[in-house]
């Protein structure tokens, strides 16, 4: 057996030679430090002085740690703020630029897309300027509004930076604005994967628009969907450079997300050790949540 | 070995590894580095050197830069005021070995924290001579394990800044304020005289951290032993805690949140009386001064209220101290500008007069400018008021845990604040959380050590 | 009842196109601000009310930049960061994408891809600690290899190549080329990456839109203003009690401006490459 082994990786060689840099830059940037991350979990160190072995201190301590929890909140209303506005507007809009009467579409498509190549450095400090309370544009467009409109009771002076809970609001409607476009052009291409056919046996049977969209469309969006919403979830907990930027967290731990907390505790506080465990503990926690979401989905779908 | 054989991934990839094998063991960089500044080496500073600071200590170092370069003609000094982040780049810097300044300003509170990389000049043999010209208490945020790596910048004495026109209107006289029993007296007399209308201090929830600071300082206790053990579980810390509550309770204190708004609106209203404050606050409050009463004058100081009669009566909040990194390669010239600007009477006092950073160099104190009458505060040697005592501030141990004890501890305070204040057990469980956060062990229970 | 039909429809569809014109409007308006801003005085850019258009012009914030900050040095930094991870990164993934798409029978081949694949499941989070360790060690730490090198071969990229190659890359050409006596290399080089194009182009414009606005890696791994990349640049230039928003909308203009550019030009390529293939997962 063994000569043959052999002589087939040497017949091969060059699928190994051409793979190897992935498995190279991988060993040093990838399993390296993902074993090392795993032992720095049980210990405390800063990164200069010695290493202090504490074995499950850093797991204890993450169960009593009330910032950690706070984050984790902050993530999941920052989520809940902006997923789905997003998904829906990206819906709406795809549907409405796949339709072929449609002119100017690649202009729409432009300015709906265009936020996401932007970096998003450049786009929080604009939005910081916006939505800066007093002197800001946004607050001066809503008092007018608030004017034009004064049966809505409008005040128009919203602390959208410095008040706890407006602070998730200002980075959900960043990200929102960020990301709808990239959602929508993977939508559009999603849509345009559907046969027309299907629409065409469907109107021909004396469905409605409504009951189109119910039976064709959504349930044959469904890997589309799904896709998007994993994206979205890794976005939300890792989500970091827009909360970095706008918020920094603030004002106090009101916008720090989870992304926006483990910066805290590795590079501001240089917990290698306790960051290490926090970063394993969620990320596996989160690989366990979307196999169980994946599996139940795939025992749906075989059900129905 | 054949060439195939080299270029074969499966050696390249155990070639790697072995490289990487020595980063598993502590990075201990600090030994070979943190070098001795050996005494012959300041014979003649030249080249460039880059300072970091914030703000408006930046400005002061860059107003003494000239007349430290003529005095050193090939040194050039680039002071940087440093944007975002300060703290979390020079840890990054330290950490990667790359990247530091040659000299940067810390705060008092977190130098230790800073020092305890070890990635830190000693400064021991060319510091010992002035030893004794820097008070004990700036000296502990300094040293480590009795050698020094910090340079005492700033103080922040503390005081009462009063209103003299309110204390007239009620009739109350600063000189009987003695004790903090005398303060609260004469807050609940002014409340009752004002109708309600003006409060003693500001002491919003928020902030009794550091009321509680200035007042361990003056009861003796401690957050942290000599070796770094939890030790505020004491009846120092349980007296100065009974301080606040009585202040609170006699509803002498106004809830604005310290820098806020109405915080700033008291210096010109009726609102607040008195603000305790350190040295800095002075600045603050004549920068904020409107037209109260329209007349300057009307501020004056008087002594920090004691706790017991005749204890004592100091206390410091805040304060600077400049360090060089370890990777400076212009040690000389870095050590020459910090002992200009720091232990000479001429650096110090240009950065008194250009910023009011109120000396911790104890020769600098002796000085007019620092006697000078202060017309803001009708005339008052307010610099001298603040030198007097400045040697009897008592030490606090801060170690490296001070920044996340005392958030932990304001955290407590804010809501023991909010339920009733009523809670015998505060330090024990405080110290319970300490020691599981910090992981550190406790000191003795019972009354601590200095 | 009234309106006919096609009088309805056509009401219906002029209030689509406001809607999607509002909608155009509402998204492009950050942008139209930076532009603006970026024009303005610190005093204009907080003016009550706003002043919708920039007037007079200032050219006062590119100056400030440029003599406060080394901005020139900064936008070539973030060029070589960026072609070198464009570059690096395109190398690396559509070789192991060949050699996957075109080498079905090497022993564990499945294995090894769907390893590869598994990698994909690892959160930057975990690992950011130890990378940013490892460079310190091999003194990569502020050098653009740090920038360059970490992130270059993605999983990915490779899945992406390997799909486009095995559909694309006829193996009666390979063979042909092999009995011609071309190296494997040479066959990868010169008849696979050609027919690759799109899927390289597609590839290469989701790598650079990457490095370019990466920000978080880049504060870490660069230490000194001469190496610093133009977002870290401009994320400096918040102070501690006083920001110069002039200079930072000037700053973010022209660190926004070549991919805004570049993507109004090749706008079909950039929504090629996210679209083409990722759905199929």
């Amino acid at each position: 057996m063994n000569p043959q082994w052999i002589t087939q990786v040497r017949r091969y060689r060059h699928f190994y030679l051409f793979i190897s840099p992935f498995f190279l830059l991988f060993a040093v940037f990838g399993l390296y430090p993902l074993l090392f991350s795993l032992y720095l979990s049980f210990v405390k160190w800063d990164g200069m002085t010695a290493m202090q072995w504490v074995g499950l201190g850093n797991f204890r301590r993450m169960l009593d740690d009330d910032i950690l929890r706070r984050s984790l909140w902050n993530t999941l209303i920052i989520g809940l703020l902006y997923v789905p506005p997003m998904m829906i507007m990206a819906f709406v809009f795809a549907q409405l630029l796949n339709a072929p009467w449609l002119k100017l579409k690649a202009l729409y498509r432009a300015a709906l897309f265009v936020p996401c190549v932007t970096p998003m450095v450049v786009i929080a400090v604009v939005f910081g300027v916006i939505f800066s309370p007093e002197d800001g544009v946004l607050n001066f467009i809503l008092q007018r509004i608030g004017h034009l409109l004064p049966f809505l009771h409008f005040q128009g002076e919203i602390p959208w930076l410095t008040s706890e809970d407006w602070s998730k609001v200002s980075v959900s409607i960043l990200v929102v604005w960020r990301w709808t476009g990239y959602n929508m052009v993977l939508m559009l291409a999603g849509l345009q994967g559907i046969p027309a056919d299907y629409y065409e046996a469907a109107e021909v049977d004396g469905a409605s628009a409504f009951q189109r969209m119910w039976h064709i469309t959504l349930p044959m969006m469904r890997p589309t969907f799904r896709f998007c919403g994993l994206l979205s979830l890794l976005g939300t907990i890792y989500m970091f450079d827009e909360v970095f930027v706008l918020t920094n967290g603030g004002p106090g731990t009101s916008s720090t997300n989870f992304g926006m907390y483990l910066f805290n505790i590795s590079f501001d506080q240089f917990k290698f050790g306790y960051a290490s465990c926090v970063a394993y503990s969620v990320a596996i926690f989160v690989f366990a949540a979307a196999l169980l979401v994946n599996r139940l989905n795939r025992g749906e779908q075989e059900g129905a | 070995m054949t060439r195939s054989q080299i270029t074969h991934p499966i050696t390249q990839f155990l070639f790697c590894l072995t490289l990487l094998i020595p980063g598993c063991s502590a990075s201990n960089r600090g030994s070979e580095q943190s070098s001795l500044l050996t005494q012959t080496a300041s014979g003649n500073p030249r080249g460039d050197i880059t300072v970091w600071s914030w703000n408006i200590a930046a400005k002061a170092l860059m107003q003494a830069t000239p007349a430290f370069e003529r005095k050193h003609p090939g040194v050039h000094v680039h002071v940087e005021m440093t944007g975002a982040r300060m703290q979390t780049r020079i840890m990054l810097a330290l950490a990667a070995g790359v990247g530091a300044p040659d000299v940067a300003s810390l705060q008092q509170t977190e130098a230790p924290y800073f020092i305890s990389t070890r990635q830190f000049t000693d400064l021991t043999p060319v510091a010992e001579k002035y030893r004794s010209m820097f008070p004990r208490s700036a000296w502990n945020n300094c040293t480590l394990n009795g050698r020094i790596y910090a340079i005492p910048w700033d103080l922040g004495p503390c005081a009462i800044y009063y209103k003299r026109d309110l204390f007239l209107r009620y009739g109350i006289d600063p000189n009987r304020i003695k004790t903090w029993d005398d303060y609260i007296a004469a807050g609940q007399e002014i409340l009752h005289k004002s109708g309600g209308r003006t409060k003693m201090l500001p002491l919003g929830s928020n902030d009794l951290e550091s009321m509680f600071e200035l007042l361990i300082e003056e009861t003796g206790a401690q957050v942290f032993d000599g070796d770094g053990r939890i030790a505020i579980n004491s009846a120092q810390s349980r007296q100065a805690l009974e301080i606040i509550r009585r202040m609170r309770a006699a509803g002498i204190c106004s809830d604005v949140p310290a820098y806020s708004q109405e915080w700033m609106a008291g210096f010109n209203d009726e609102s607040i009386a008195t603000y305790p404050g350190a040295f800095w606050l002075s600045g603050t409050i004549e920068d904020s001064s409107t037209d109260y009463t329209s007349k300057k004058g009307n501020w004056a100081v008087f002594r920090l209220p004691s706790v017991v009669p005749g204890g004592i009566h100091v206390s410091n909040l805040g304060g600077s101290v400049l360090v060089i990194p370890a990777q400076c390669s212009n040690k000389t010239a870095a050590w020459a500008f910090v002992e200009y600007a720091l232990c000479s009477r001429e650096g110090q006092l240009s950065l008194y007069q250009s910023e009011k950073l109120f000396p911790a160099f104890l020769p600098a104190l002796k000085s007019p400018a620092i006697d000078a009458r202060d017309p803001f505060f009708g005339g008052q040697h307010v610099g001298s008021f603040f030198a007097e005592g400045v040697t009897d501030i008592r030490p606090l141990n801060r170690t490296k845990n001070w920044t996340e004890a005392v958030g932990y501890l304001q955290q407590d305070l804010s809501h023991w604040a909010s339920t009733g204040m009523n809670d015998p057990g505060f330090f024990h469980r405080l110290e319970l959380k300490l020691e599981s956060r910090l992981d550190e062990p406790s000191a003795r229970s019972g009354d601590s050590q200095q | 009842m009234g309106l006919s039909r096609s009088v309805r429809l056509s009401v219906y569809r002029a209030l689509i196109c406001m809607l999607l014109s509002a909608m155009a409007i509402l998204f492009a308006f950050p942008l139209y601000w930076l532009l603006i801003s970026a024009f303005k005085s610190q005093a204009q850019i907080f003016a009550s009310p706003p002043l919708w258009v920039p007037h007079p012009i200032i050219g006062k914030n590119f100056t400030d930049l440029y003599r406060e900050t080394n901005l020139p040095r900064a936008f070539l930094n973030s060029v070589v960061v960026a072609a070198g991870s464009v570059g690096l990164s395109l190398f690396l993934c559509s070789l192991a994408g060949y050699a996957f798409a075109k080498f079905p029978l090497a022993p564990g081949h499945g294995k090894l891809f769907a390893f590869v694949l598994g990698t994909m499941m690892i959160p930057s989070a975990v690992t950011l600690i130890p990378s940013f360790l490892v460079l310190v060690k091999i003194h990569w730490i502020n050098t653009y290899w740090a920038m360059i090198v970490p992130g270059a071969v993605g999983a990915f990229g490779i899945y992406w190549m390997r799909q486009y190659m095995s559909a694309n890359v006829p193996n009666d050409l390979i063979n042909a080329a092999r009995i011609d006596g071309c190296s494997e290399f040479g066959i990868y080089w010169r008849i696979a990456l050609p027919i690759a194009r799109p899927a390289l182009a597609a590839l290469g414009i989701m790598q650079l839109i990457a490095s370019w606005n990466s920000l978080m890696w880049a504060f870490i791994v660069l230490r000194t203003p001469d190496m610093f990349t133009l977002p870290v640049v401009i994320y400096l230039l918040q102070g501690e009690m006083r920001t110069p928003y002039g200079m930072l909308m000037a700053g973010g203009l022209l660190t926004a401006l070549p991919l805004v550019v570049a993507f109004v030009v090749f706008q079909r390529q950039f929504i090629a490459g996210i679209t083409s293939g990722a759905i199929k997962q």
